[in-house]
């Protein structure tokens, strides 16, 4: 059975009320989870903690501008099988020698073209039942990508390459499939006529309040509230690139390695902000605002 | 009443259809559909499908199920304040009790209501144990029964509605449409009958309890009144698929590669055959790559009629070539070289642009109509020789064809370039001639 009770959350992760219900409601009439927003807001982290908190069974695919359905689902390992076969001729030929020591083909049989089919992440997370399956920034992917997805995504299988077996997975079993977006292009209609779209908006201070307490529960309060304020202040600023959640957490981190009265003061000369701000007109935008200093 | 569901998702310019109905329907099978909160919330999650779309859907969503009709440019409590859904509710409460709470606090409270998911009294029953405790009353879902009793909770009925078949859900959410189409009747509130939030008869706002930390008001007034949650211009929204398909054709035009690959699948399946003789088989290889070049007549008041058809195809574009576009602007003619911002100040000289891969396909975007001097021997070179590096060049032209041939201009360009207009059509015939020309280009 698939994982199709609720899930809020772990120790290390918070998912706000309305990414769960999407992100449940995805799992229970099994169809992969379409999730975009900004940068840094926890879009690949969901289905991780997902499968670690649950102990399921994870398998990852990181789109990349290059990527195809072959690397996504299977592809049948030619060179292989031709070693193979020629170490049998190989083999037969020694025997009629009367020679004894023969080449290891690796239990793998030519007669048994299932045994050259590389499986590839969905292959594999199809025939796990209870996996998770994370597809991530498809945004990055030519155009053909999604849209070769359409078939095995509506009808739950894959047909392997060559020897023609098929993967299938009934409703039940179908794996939780989270599918990442920074928005780079848009996707095909049809494809998103197929996915639970959810879109994360970014947190508010008290959920980022409790976001920064999973993540360092023995932080100072006042340096954090601190962090938390500026941190928000930048963000109204209008800046070309907006630090995001994953900017604070590795800020506090920088921070937090020095002694409490030091990291404040760190704070109020503007230390560290190469972490936050990574664009050199926001960098002066926010001196100027926030600290009162052109540069 | 879900029969009219896609038509008013459609209406409000969204994509809906059977489909949509079928997976609510899955979902309802399933028990995720309770609460009218679910409904949101499963229905948002088919139906949008970008960041622009969630504030047309949220106001499809009260137009359908809670007959309020929010106006162009309304806020969304006032939209509320004036539906007959909002003026049942409040008869729950007694003058009294309105009087005290501020007139924003109540449409949150409704809001909250409306928006109350399973999810939420899950998280309330679990906070509180007692309430746990089978209540016989639950079974009644009299909308009368109970009202009495002070001490009656209203979570207690919240549990209730969990057990809910579909169909009598079904039932009740029709009944609520009913309900909203007539007059609003005497004593009867909406929810109270309707009964489609859990709280039934004057609920938890009653009772005083808040459920959950983020009230779904506040999430649903963002949705409606935030302008991030909405397209920039519903009117020029991107719909018209014949500029997609058109543009799908030109992905014809990119295999053009003469490299020739071994190709190891054949050479392995021969080779076996012959007994273990391995004869290369060769095949081309395939390019899957889209270049696209794209220069644009931005100046003068002649092409201003156009900027919108211009922008759409731009747009259409940018999404569809996104990695490989490259945009140039000119003003009527081109002198020796193009821009390559908007405002044209970045110059880039030809001998720059035609160093790039021949493979692009260019389209010139543009009226080809000025003043025959602008058009000058030393422009004309330069128009020859992009055409000379760029084999796959066409012209769109944003003018009626009738007229083309009455501008002199027009005229000579027509002889350099293949021209067409600024249609779907024209768009078509365009990437028609660019891969009838690869074939030949071969």
């Amino acid at each position: 059975m698939a994982i199709t009770k609720m899930w809020t959350g772990s120790d290390k992760y918070i998912c706000d009320k309305e990414l769960a219900q999407a992100f449940h409601m995805a799992r229970v009439i099994g169809m992969p989870l379409l999730i975009e927003g900004e940068p840094g807001t926890g879009k690949t982290e969901l289905p991780l903690q997902f499968a670690e908190d649950l102990g399921a069974k994870l398998f990852v695919y990181p789109v990349g501008s290059k990527s195809n359905v072959e690397q996504f689902v299977a592809k049948f390992d030619h060179v292989k099988y031709l070693r193979d076969s020629q170490v049998e001729i190989l083999n037969a030929q020694r025997e009629e020698k009367g020679l004894e020591n023969r080449l290891s083909t690796g239990g793998r049989n030519t007669e048994n073209l299932q045994d050259y089919v590389l499986k590839g992440p969905a292959a594999e997370a199809f025939s796990t039942p209870n996996s998770v399956l994370l597809i991530d920034e498809i945004d990055k992917a030519p155009r053909e990508f999604p849209n070769d997805l359409l078939y095995a995504l509506s009808h739950r299988k894959f047909v392997m390459p060559e020897s023609g077996e098929m993967i299938e997975v009934s409703e039940e079993n179908m794996p939780a499939i989270v599918i990442t977006s920074n928005r780079e292009q848009e996707l095909p209609t049809a494809f998103k006529g197929r996915c639970v779209y959810h879109y994360i908006s970014f947190p508010t201070p008290e959920t980022m309040h409790e976001i920064v307490q999973k993540h360092f529960p023995e932080l100072n309060e006042s340096l954090e509230q601190k962090c938390i304020s500026m941190f928000y202040q930048m963000r109204s600023l209008g800046l070309d690139r907006a630090p995001a959640t994953r900017e604070l957490l590795s800020w506090i981190k920088y921070l937090k390695s020095f002694e409490e009265a030091e990291a404040l003061t760190r704070v109020n000369k503007v230390e560290g902000l190469g972490v936050l701000i990574k664009n050199q007109n926001d960098m002066e935008k926010v001196k100027a605002r926030i600290f009162g200093k052109s540069s | 009443m879900f029969d009219q569901l896609p038509h008013t998702f459609r209406k409000h310019k969204l994509s809906a259809d059977v489909r949509t109905l079928l997976q609510f329907r899955n979902a309802m099978n399933k028990g995720l559909v309770r609460t009218l909160g679910d409904a949101y919330y499963v229905l948002k999650g088919l139906v949008t499908s970008a960041p622009t779309e969630i504030g047309p859907f949220s106001q499809a969503f009260y137009e359908h199920f809670l007959g309020i009709d929010i106006r162009k440019g309304e806020p969304l409590e006032d939209a509320v304040t004036r539906s007959n859904a909002f003026r049942g509710w409040k008869e729950n409460f007694s003058e009294e009790e309105l009087a005290e709470i501020p007139s924003m606090e109540l449409v949150d409270k409704f809001l909250d209501e409306v928006h109350l998911t399973t999810f939420d009294i899950q998280r309330v029953l679990d906070g509180k144990d007692i309430l746990k405790k089978d209540n016989p009353e639950m079974k009644d879902n009299d909308p009368n029964g109970g009202e009495g009793t002070p001490t009656d909770r209203p979570l207690d009925r919240m549990a209730d509605y969990r057990d809910v078949p579909l169909e009598e859900l079904l039932r009740r959410m029709r009944e609520v449409a009913k309900q909203q189409k007539g007059k609003h009747s005497g004593g009867d509130h909406w929810i109270g009958t309707g009964g489609v939030s859990p709280y039934g008869h004057g609920g938890a706002a009653a009772g005083g309890v808040r459920v959950g930390g983020t009230g779904g008001g506040k999430m649903a007034r963002a949705a409606v009144n935030s302008r991030d949650f909405y397209p920039v211009d519903t009117k020029a929204l991107l719909k018209d698929d014949n500029i997609d398909a058109a543009l799908a054709a030109l992905k014809g035009i990119e295999e053009g590669t003469a490299e020739i690959i071994l190709d190891i699948p054949i050479t392995i399946k021969e080779g076996l055959k012959q007994g273990g003789i391995f004869l290369p088989h060769e095949k081309e290889k395939v390019q899957q790559k889209t270049q696209v070049i794209l220069m644009i007549d931005n100046g003068g008041w002649s092409m201003s009629p156009y900027v919108t058809t211009v922008q759409k195809l731009f747009k259409k574009m940018k999404t569809r070539f996104s990695h490989d576009l490259k945009t140039y602007y000119f003003h009527n003619s081109i002198y020796g070289g193009l821009y390559t911002d908007a405002a044209r100040w970045k110059f880039e000289p030809i001998e720059k642009i035609i160093r790039q891969d021949k493979n692009y396909s260019v389209f010139v975007i543009g009226d080809a109509d000025m003043a025959p001097y602008e058009l000058s021997n030393a422009s004309q070179e330069s128009w020859t020789e992009l055409s000379k590096h760029f084999k796959r060049m066409a012209w769109l032209n944003p003018m009626r064809e009738s007229i083309w041939h009455t501008s002199m201009t027009c005229s000579v360009l027509m002889r350099m370039f293949p021209m067409f207009g600024l249609t779907p059509d024209g768009i078509e015939q365009a990437i028609l001639e660019m891969n009838r020309r690869r074939k030949f280009g071969k």
